[in-house]
């Protein structure tokens, strides 16, 4: 006994609650009609103070999720709440109020239990299909109903029946053990008489016999079967669905694992707009993880209810940073290193995780084998919970509500839905057909710290009326009409529980809408002020209008529109996305900065770099851009410095680009400078990640870029490797010219191996490349890579057949020096040419012995340049070093081959300038759809580039 | 030149070094402007005669000229290869029809070696109409290192590396410089 003083009797009046603390115990003190009564402070249901609730008739309401309580007894009376609560003795002395925190109210139940079930004394045998919340419900409510005779619970789950609603929020804020979540506890189970078969799936029924057969084979014979199976969440039908790292969210299993995310990711992105969707995005901006949202609709919960609501809880996410995207499409999920990349009809969004919630399908399998009558939504019950079949029940998840909501048959899917079908389920199979006053369809979500509750049922094409200060804001309450009737549908209320009391009776009201009651309607289909706002938003956004404008053809791989090639904001993109994106740009070669303080002018994409070997041997590529003010300080082709001085205001900076010295910093005499607090280490030239291979050096701007290795894959490494064999590579000079086309059209004219011997008819004249040479036209698993391999035959070997083929075959026309053409075979590789396509910008030309690295460095979408490094190796002759070159006439912008590329592609972007909204067509080979190709005359490896492309763009 | 032979008519005065020198340069002139000729006229066969058996003829950019290096856009060892060039240009190539300018200037010589090579550089620029643009543009700018000599008296280059200052080839060199 430690009786304390709690609280004033005045602080307590009549008809309402006070909260206090008591040795750390929240307690709740309510005065009915005069006597004080303490009841422990927190709901059991969640965690919301009881103190803050409503009261009437004796109980007390939870402010959040309606459950009540006795407040004399503590006893739970409704939905949520299960648990009863725990009271305390009170004594009243003078003007105090005493409660002994150890002590129980005379009147209480905590604590008691139902008297344990009689041993069935009946031989009636119910089995439950589904071990979730609508069965526990049913097995509370037979009990309750007197039923005495066998239970049999089955459950696919290893888990007792818990309920799912904290998977989305508690659980995964770590506020709510699974413990709490259990609806039927072990203890339960004894005492309720209910056998469990837990973690074994119900394979099949026999409705005729009643009985059902369980996964480990065993038969359960039924007099009333509930089938209370649930369903799965609905998954992505697209590609990268099931990648490791994309979450749906069903199970318990399913929460921890998008815990176990949550705690590593930084950023994650969330498909569907609903109320998992909304819930999920809200425990992760609470973790700290950043969202990005993807919803299909033009407004978020648009298929559940008016977008004037919906916009409502975009707005509150929105306030609390979520970034959500509508109108998206989530085309396709790639891997993007570690990450995880989400295509959509604008972008990829690059993220850790991607969780989804789109929503649920019922599992009604059981219900179709025993001959329910069932909808896609469902199967089909009466108020009673009772299927077409008799001796079947089913209830939660997997039911339709009993009754057509707005003329469809739907199911609710929520928690209260689960709990009252389940126990009027439970009644009608313990025998107690009466029914029992339905209540309104209820929901609740809580998200961004609002608890917004749903009374009624309500449709996208609903009136509705708003009251409240802001849209979004606590207070605020959203009354939904029916058009035809103007009688009330539902009621949304922000962190306004009063809100949804008053909404009971407003909703059995026949009185129609009347708008100095319920404020102004401001939204109904069609023709709605939230509608225009909504349109001048989305018209404003520049993505939107990239959607619409940039559709990519309906056959799919197989055209490719102009637009590709010619837009500006389409090349902008590409820099962005491509060149400054998740991708290894070639820049050098080591040979070409041997020593230290060597460097070279470069680019990564269109940007301007300077690769540059500092005093420790290391290379640094960084941007050649001062950063004071932008000046392109670097102007030599390449040479060797110990600093680099910018010429504007003598800023220098080291060898690995960090700033090393501001003249006049600190101003002269006193005057003038850098702020005192600017820091050198702040203001370095930008860096880029840099790795190198085999004498290559390549540059990202991309911070976590994956190895080269897993960047180029195997097949891809392997020709590099054939290439750069180990010998140290000897630079034999340039080439460099400016090409008037597209740059993406290179990487095709080297990925379309038909145009070999069509447009270079030099090769075919001479016989030197027929289409019956054996070749290969590799592409790597991602389609970005390639490589364009032949193997060279004799001219004489020419069978008759191939010449016919090849128009250009002219026997008698030969070459007075021929040996140009000779191939010494140096190379570990089955290929005597080779054109490996490297994304994004670097081409490593083996055209037998003449060697080279050609570096794309796109200007616009019209115009790239190209620089061509032709290299051989330490210790070649002097003889192979002038074999080299001889053989180099066939290559670069004079080259018998290269002067023809640079014509084609010209053509090719001159076309399409001239024709508007033109297609180009690449359909040869359709037995491959993209990807390596076994054949010259095919463009699978072209399709398989843009492929690649469109997901990287996200278009 | 006519002129100054009217001047000096006497045998002697043609032993006049800096007459040999008017000479020379007046032959070396001309010979460019048929070289020059030949090519804008697309008349390759006629430019590969232009080569001694033993010629080298190389276009480069300054770039590679610079630093030692020895890749050129053209790099042909020895007549023969001229000669290809010239076959696969005029039967093979695929290029877009263009008219060719080629204007040499600034011819310099550098003096006589003892095998009787001459040495000399001069000035060059190509300009280029394609049909579909009103304007011409300079296709190449650069200079001419060249050796000369004399086959059964006729002069003919034995050597001509052409040096161009414009690094970025505009597209593609389609016919030699």
């Amino acid at each position: 006994m430690a009786w304390t003083r709690a609280a004033s009797l005045n602080e307590v009046p009549e008809g309402k609650a006070l909260g206090i603390e008591v040795d750390g115990i929240h307690i709740a003190l309510y005065n009915l009609d005069g006597k004080i009564y303490a009841t422990h402070g927190i709901c059991t249901h969640a965690l919301a103070l009881l103190a803050e609730g409503w009261i009437e008739d004796g109980k007390v309401e939870c402010p959040l999720h309606q459950g009540q309580f006795d407040i004399r007894t503590g006893k739970a009376l409704c939905a949520p709440v299960t648990e009863d609560l725990r009271t305390y003795a009170v004594r009243v002395e003078g003007d105090d109020i005493l409660i002994d925190p150890e002590q129980p109210a005379a009147e209480t139940v905590f604590g008691s239990r139902p008297a344990a079930a009689a041993p069935a004394k009946d031989a009636s045998r119910v089995v439950i299909v589904g071990a979730g919340q609508a069965a526990a419900a049913a097995i509370r409510a037979m009990r309750t109903a007197g039923f005495n005779g066998s239970i049999d619970l089955v459950g696919t789950e290893p888990h007792l029946p818990y309920e799912r609603p904290p998977l989305s929020k508690e659980f995964l804020l770590g506020t709510a053990e699974f413990s709490s979540s259990v609806r039927l506890s072990e203890t339960d189970a004894v005492q309720l008489g209910v056998r469990l078969h837990l973690g074994v799936a119900a394979t099949a029924i026999d409705a005729a016999q009643r009985q059902i057969t369980l996964a480990n084979s065993e038969v359960l014979a039924y007099d009333a079967l509930l089938l209370a199976t649930g369903g799965t969440p609905r998954r992505l039908g697209i590609p990268g669905a099931d990648l490791p790292g994309v979450h749906y969210l069903r199970t318990i299993e399913d929460a921890a694992a998008i815990g176990a995310t949550l705690d590593r990711a930084h950023h994650v992105a969330v498909i569907g707009g609903g109320f998992i969707g909304l819930e999920l995005a809200s425990t992760a901006i609470s973790r700290g993880v950043a969202v990005t949202l993807l919803e299909r609709e033009r407004e978020i919960m648009a298929r559940i209810m008016p977008a004037a609501v919906g916009r409502a809880f975009r707005i509150m996410a929105e306030r609390h940073g979520v970034d959500i995207r509508r109108d998206a499409r989530v085309i396709e999920i790639t891997r993007r290193g570690a990450r995880l990349g989400v295509v959509t009809g604008e972008d990829t969004i690059e993220v850790d995780a991607v969780l989804v919630g789109i929503g649920m399908q019922p599992t009604f399998d059981l219900a179709l084998q025993a001959g329910c009558t069932t909808t896609p939504a469902g199967i089909e019950v009466d108020a009673q919970g009772r299927t077409s079949v008799p001796g079947i029940w089913a209830a939660g998840d997997c039911a339709l509500y009993h009754e057509p909501v707005a003329g469809r048959r739907l199911s609710l899917q929520s928690w209260q839905n689960a709990e009252e079908q389940g126990a009027a389920a439970g009644r009608s199979i313990a025998g107690h057909n009466t029914a029992v006053a339905q209540k309104h369809p209820w929901f609740w979500t809580d998200q961004f710290g609002r608890n917004v509750q749903m009374l009624g049922i309500v449709s996208a094409e609903d009136h509705v009326a708003l009251a409240a200060a802001d849209e979004a804001g606590p207070g605020a309450i959203y009354r939904m009409f029916d058009k035809a009737t103007g009688r009330l549908a539902g009621v949304v209320a922000f962190s306004n529980p009063q809100a949804i009391r008053a909404a009971r009776a407003e909703l059995d009201s026949a009185t129609p809408f009347d708008p100095d009651i319920h404020g102004a309607i401001i939204s109904s289909k069609g023709q709605d002020g939230a509608d225009a706002m909504e349109a001048s938003v989305m018209n404003a956004n520049p993505g939107l209008s990239l959607t619409k404008r940039y559709i990519w053809p309906a056959d799919g791989l197989t055209r490719i529109p102009d637009w590709v090639y010619t837009d500006q904001a389409i090349y902008e993109r590409e820099v962005e996305k491509i060149f400054h994106g998740r991708t290894w740009n070639y820049v050098a070669l080591e040979a070409e900065v041997p020593n230290s303080g060597d460097f070279i002018r470069s680019n990564v994409g269109p940007t301007p770099v300077v690769v540059s070997r500092a005093e420790d041997g290391s290379i640094h590529v960084f941007e050649n851009r001062c950063a004071h003010r932008a000046a392109e300080f670097c102007r030599e082709l390449s040479g060797n410095a110990k600093e680099f001085v910018c010429p504007y205001h003598q800023w220098s900076y080291d060898l690995k680009g960090n700033l090393a010295g501001v003249p006049f910093r600190r101003g002269v005499g006193g005057k003038g400078g850098m702020p005192a607090d600017f820091r050198n280490a702040d203001h370095g030239l930008r860096r880029l990640k840099v790795t190198t291979h085999r004498g290559v050096v390549f540059a990202s701007y991309c911070d976590d870029m994956e190895p080269l290795a897993d960047y180029f894959t195997p097949e891809i490494m392997r020709e590099f490797e054939a290439t750069f064999d180990g010998r140290k590579l000897k630079v034999l000079g340039y080439y460099r010219h400016s090409l008037p086309g597209n740059w993406k059209l290179y990487h095709e004219n080297l990925k379309d191996p038909y145009h070999a011997t069509l447009l270079h008819t030099f090769l075919v004249t001479f016989g030197l490349l027929v289409a019956g040479n054996k070749s290969l036209m590799l592409a790597d698993p991602s389609g970005r890579h390639g490589v364009m391999a032949s193997a060279k035959s004799d001219g004489k070997a020419v069978s008759s057949d191939a010449k016919k083929e090849m128009r250009a075959y002219k026997e008698g026309m030969t070459l007075a020096e021929p040996r140009f053409m000779d191939f010494v075979d140096e190379f570990d590789s089955p290929w005597s040419v080779t054109m490996a396509t490297i994304w994004p910008n670097l081409i490593v030309q083996r055209e037998m012995n003449t060697l080279g690295v050609r570096q794309i460095v796109p200007t616009g979408p019209h115009e790239f340049i190209m620089k061509w490094t032709m290299f051989g190796f330490e210790g070649d002759t002097e003889e192979m070093t002038r074999h080299r070159l001889r053989q180099g006439n066939l290559m670069g912008p004079a080259g018998f081959l290269g002067l023809e590329d640079n014509e084609a592609i010209k053509f090719v972007q001159d076309g399409m300038q001239r024709v508007p909204n033109g297609e180009h067509l690449v359909k040869l080979d359709p037995a491959v759809e993209a990807g390596t190709a076994d054949n010259l005359i095919s463009e699978a490896a072209i399709r398989a580039m843009y492929k690649h492309w469109r997901a990287e763009m996200g278009l | 030149m006519d002129m100054a032979l009217k001047r000096n008519p006497s045998s002697a005065s043609l032993v006049d070094p800096r007459l040999e020198a008017v000479l020379l340069r007046h032959e070396i002139e001309t010979f460019n402007v048929r070289y020059a000729n030949a090519l804008d006229e697309q008349r390759l066969a006629d430019w590969t005669e232009m080569f001694t058996d033993d010629a080298t003829y190389v276009i480069l950019s300054r770039e590679n000229h610079d630093r030692n290096m020895p890749v050129g856009l053209i790099y042909c060892e020895g007549k023969g290869m001229i000669r290809d060039r010239a076959f696969a240009l005029s039967e093979t190539a695929m290029f877009a029809p263009r008219y060719l300018r080629h204007i040499i200037g600034n011819l310099d010589l550098l003096g006589d070696e003892r095998d009787g090579t001459i040495k000399a550089r001069a000035n060059y620029v190509v300009l280029q109409v394609l049909f579909d643009r009103p304007d011409a543009t300079l296709h190449q700018i650069g200079v001419y290192y060249d050796a000369f000599r004399r086959e059964n008296g006729v002069l003919k280059l034995a050597d001509r590396r052409c040096v161009y200052d414009n690094l970025l080839v505009p597209n593609a060199l389609c016919l030699p410089v």
